[in-house]
C-alpha cells in the first residue's frame, strides 16, 4: 500500500528578483516499508521538498496524500496530530539538537507535546527509544557537546521516533559523519525499518550512501524531478543525460576504475524565474533547440522508470 | 623519469604537535615522518581527528600558539629545517614556494575585494614586478582556472562556490609554488564541480610541475589524484607506499576497515561493513597501537610500548605487531560486538 502520495507538489519563494522555483510539479509515491532516495546537487531543492512534504513549509500547491488520505491543508491541531506520524531527522546533529538540554530531556520533549503520558511513562519510553538507537544509558544526562557526530544523530534518530512515527524524512543524516560512523549510522536506520515497518524519505548528495539504502531513487534538478526509478535500474541503466553526467563524476575508490566521465559545462543556474523549456538544456551535451523552447514532459519508458527528457530515445537507442 | 630517483623535496622527521589546553594536552601529531618526492602528489588519508590538518598548518608554520605548540622533529623543505626559520622567513616561503588551498573557499576570500585584486596582492607580496604587470598576471591566472578575465573587477559573492575555489587555486598557484598543500579541496563542492575543479588541478600540476600534499577522507578522491598514499590515525601514518599498494594491497586492519565501510556506487541495497568503536580521544590515548580497541586482530602485544613501521615490500610500510601473521593468513580474529555506542 502507498504510504505517501505527492502530486504536483510546487514550493515558490518569493524574492525580490521573482518568485524561486525551488520545487516545481514533483510527484512520486512511497510505499510503506519502502526508502524513496532523493538525490540531487546543492540547490536542487530536495531538502525543500522534504521539509513540505511533512508540513515544516506550506506547499504552492499539489496535493500530499497520506495514507490515502488529503494532508495538503491541515488545521494546527490535524498538523499537531500529523506530526506524531511524520518526523524528520536533520543533517548537521550539532545545530539540530539544543545543547541546553539533556539527551533523556530532547528525546522526551516529543512525548510531553504530544500529551497523554505520565511523568514515569514518558521516562521508561525515552530509556525505551535510547536502548534502541544504541546509546548507552550513561549518555542519558549528557549534553550534545558531551557527545560526537554519531552519537548526537543517534540522539536525532531517538526524538524522531520516539512517537511511533509511520514515515520519517532523513535529510542527509550521515553526510557530517566520518566513513566509519556513517556505515554504522546507515546500518542502523536500515535495522529500525526492518524492526518497525518505517517509511523513509531519504535526501543525501551521496550517491553511493542512496543506493546502500534506497529501494526507489528519484534525482532531481533545479526543483524538478528528472529521473525516478528502482535502485539499481538507476545506476545500471541511467536514462537522463543529468543522471548519467551525475553518476560518471562520482570519484570510485578503485584506481584501476576506467573512468568515463560525461563532463558538464558550467554549473546549476539560478531558480528564480526560470526560462521555459528544459532545465538541464544549458549543460546537456545533447541539447537541441526544441529543449531551450519546451518542457519536457515525465514519461515512463519502462515500467517504473520515469523521466524527464526530449530525447530520451535517440540518447539511449531505444 | 624514474620515480625512484626523484629528489625529496619535502622530508619530515618526527614531527610531533601537541594542543596544551584547560581540559589537557592533545596529542594531535605523534613522532610522524613522511617523505614527498619532486613532482609527485601526496594523499593524505583519514577521519575527522586524525591530524590531518594539523600536520599541513605545521609544514606552514601556521599553528595557532597558543594552544598548539610544536615540541619535536624537523621538516626539511629542499634541505632546510622550516621550523628553524625565522618568521621574516617564513613569510617569503608562504605563497610563494609553499602555498596552501583551504577546505572553505567562501571564508578563504577577502569579502570586500575584488577576486582578480585578491590575486594580484599575492603576485606584488613575493614578486618584484610592477602593478600593471602583476594585473596583466592576475588576469593570465584567472584564465587559466577557467574564468574570463573581465572578471577580474568582481567579488567574491558573485561567484558560485566551484568558481570561488577556482580563484582561491588561481592564488595559490599565482606564484608557481614548489609545493601545493590542498585540503579537503573540493570536500564543499558538488560532484560534478568536485569533478570539474580535480581535472584542474591535475592540468595545472602537470603543467607547473608542482608537487602536491593532498588532504582528505574521501578515498574516491585519492584514487584519482595520488601517486603516493599515508593514512593517518591518531596523529600516526599506519600505513604508507604507492596508491598501487594501498588500493591493490592494503595491508593495515584500520585501512582495510575504512575500505570495507565505505559505500561503492558499484554496491547493491544492504549493510555495510562498519568498525566498531570511536577514534580514541587525543587527550587519552590508548596504550600502544591506538587502534587496537578497534580491532578486531588485537592481541595482548598490541596493548602495550611503541609499534614500529614494518616494511611489507619496498616503499608500503605499515604499523602493526601482528602483520607478520596477518600476510601469512594465520592471524586469528578476536571477535568484537557490533553495534551500540
Amino acid at each position: 500500500m502507498e504510504l505517501l502520495e505527492v502530486r504536483n507538489l510546487k514550493k515558490y519563494f518569493a524574492t525580490p528578483s521573482g518568485p524561486l522555483h525551488a520545487v516545481d510539479n514533483v510527484s512520486f509515491v512511497i510505499p510503506q516499508g519502502k526508502t524513496l532516495g532523493v538525490v540531487g546537487e546543492s540547490g536542487c531543492g530536495k531538502s525543500t521538498l522534504g521539509r513540505t512534504v511533512i508540513h515544516l513549509l506550506e506547499p504552492t500547491s499539489g496535493s500530499i496524500l497520506f495514507e490515502g488520505r488529503d494532508v495538503t491543508n491541515v488545521s494546527k491541531a490535524q498538523l499537531k496530530k500529523l506530526r506524531e506520524d511524520m518526523q524528520i531527522i536533520f543533517q548537521d546533529p550539532f545545530s539540530s539538537l539544543n545543547p541546553r538540554m539533556m539527551v533523556s530531556e530532547t528525546v522526551a520533549e516529543p512525548l510531553k507535546i504530544a500529551g497523554g503520558m505520565s511523568r514515569e511513562e514518558v521516562e521508561k519510553k525515552t530509556k525505551q527509544m535510547l536502548e534502541m538507537v544504541g546509546l548507552a544509558s550513561r549518555f542519558a544526562n549528557s549534553y550534545p557537546h558531551e557527545l560526537d557526530g554519531g552519537r548526537r544523530q543517534r540522539v536525532g534518530i531517538a526524538r524522531a521516533l520516539a512517537l511511533n512515527p509511520k514515515f520519517i524524512v532523513c535529510d542527509e543524516p550521515v553526510s557530517a559523519l566520518d566513513v566509519s560512523i556513517q556505515a554504522q549510522v546507515l546500518n542502523l536506520l536500515m535495522d529500525l525499518q526492518r524492526d518497525l515497518n518505517l517509511t523513509y524519505m531519504f535526501i543525501t548528495h551521496d550517491l553511493a550512501v542512496v543506493r546502500y539504502i534506497s529501494h526507489d531513487i528519484m534525482v532531481m534538478y533545479l526543483g524538478e524531478t528528472v529521473e525516478t526509478c528502482g535502485a539499481d535500474e538507476l545506476f545500471e541503466h541511467p536514462l537522463h543525460p543529468y543522471t548519467k553526467a551525475l553518476l560518471s563524476a562520482v570519484p570510485v575508490a578503485d584506481i584501476h576504475h576506467k573512468e568515463q566521465r560525461i563532463a558538464l559545462e558550467g554549473e546549476l543556474r539560478s531558480p528564480i524565474n526560470p526560462k521555459p523549456g528544459c532545465r538541464f538544456a544549458a549543460r546537456c551535451p545533447y541539447a537541441k533547440e526544441i529543449c531551450h523552447r519546451d518542457s519536457p514532459e515525465a514519461e515512463e519508458i519502462f515500467p517504473g522508470h520515469m523521466t524527464r527528457c526530449h530525447f530520451v530515445r535517440e540518447i539511449n537507442g531505444l | 623519469m624514474d620515480p625512484e630517483k626523484k629528489k625529496d623535496l619535502l622530508s619530515i622527521d618526527g614531527l610531533t604537535v601537541h594542543y596544551v589546553t584547560m581540559d589537557g594536552t592533545f596529542q594531535a601529531v605523534r613522532n610522524l615522518s613522511l617523505n614527498l618526492k619532486e613532482g609527485t602528489t601526496l594523499g593524505l588519508v583519514g577521519e575527522t581527528g586524525a591530524g590531518k590538518t594539523t600536520i599541513a598548518l605545521s609544514i606552514m608554520r601556521l599553528i595557532p600558539n597558543p594552544p598548539g605548540k610544536i615540541m619535536g622533529g624537523e621538516i626539511l623543505f629542499h634541505g632546510e629545517n622550516l621550523l628553524k626559520k625565522p618568521e621574516a622567513q617564513m613569510r617569503k616561503i608562504r605563497g610563494h614556494e609553499i602555498s596552501m588551498i583551504f577546505q572553505d573557499p567562501m571564508t578563504a576570500l577577502n569579502p570586500i575585494d575584488t577576486v582578480g585584486d585578491q590575486i594580484r596582492e599575492v603576485i606584488l607580496i613575493h614578486e618584484k614586478i610592477s602593478k600593471s604587470e602583476a594585473t596583466v598576471k592576475a588576469c593570465e591566472m584567472l584564465e587559466m582556472v577557467g574564468i574570463p578575465r573581465e572578471r577580474y573587477k568582481e567579488y567574491p559573492h558573485q561567484f558560485s562556490g566551484g568558481m570561488k575555489q577556482r580563484v582561491v587555486i588561481a592564488m595559490a598557484l599565482a606564484c608557481t609554488p614548489k609545493l601545493l598543500i590542498a585540503d579537503e579541496p573540493t570536500t564543499a563542492l558538488d560532484v560534478t564541480i568536485q569533478a570539474q575543479v580535480l581535472e584542474m588541478m591535475n592540468d595545472l600540476k602537470r603543467k607547473t610541475s608542482t608537487s602536491m600534499i593532498l588532504i582528505t577522507h574521501d578515498l574516491g578522491v585519492v584514487a584519482k589524484m595520488c601517486d603516493n598514499v599515508a593514512v593517518v590515525y591518531a596523529g600516526q601514518v599506519i600505513e604508507s607506499g604507492t596508491a598501487e599498494d594501498i588500493f591493490d594491497r592494503v595491508a593495515h586492519p584500520y585501512t582495510k576497515g575504512l575500505f570495507a565501510a565505505l559505500p561503492k556506487i558499484t554496491g547493491t541495497r544492504g549493510r555495510l561493513a562498519t568498525i566498531p568503536g570511536l577514534m580514541p580521544d587525543p587527550s587519552d590515548l590508548p596504550e600502544g597501537c591506538s587502534f587496537h580497541p578497534r580491532c578486531e586482530y588485537c592481541c595482548e602485544e598490541c596493548c602495550t610500548g611503541e609499534i614500529s613501521m614494518t616494511e611489507i615490500t619496498p616503499g608500503h610500510f605499515v604499523r602493526c605487531r601482528r602483520i607478520a601473521e596477518l600476510l601469512a593468513g594465520t592471524a586469528t580474529k578476536t571477535v568484537h560486538e557490533e553495534g551500540g555506542a
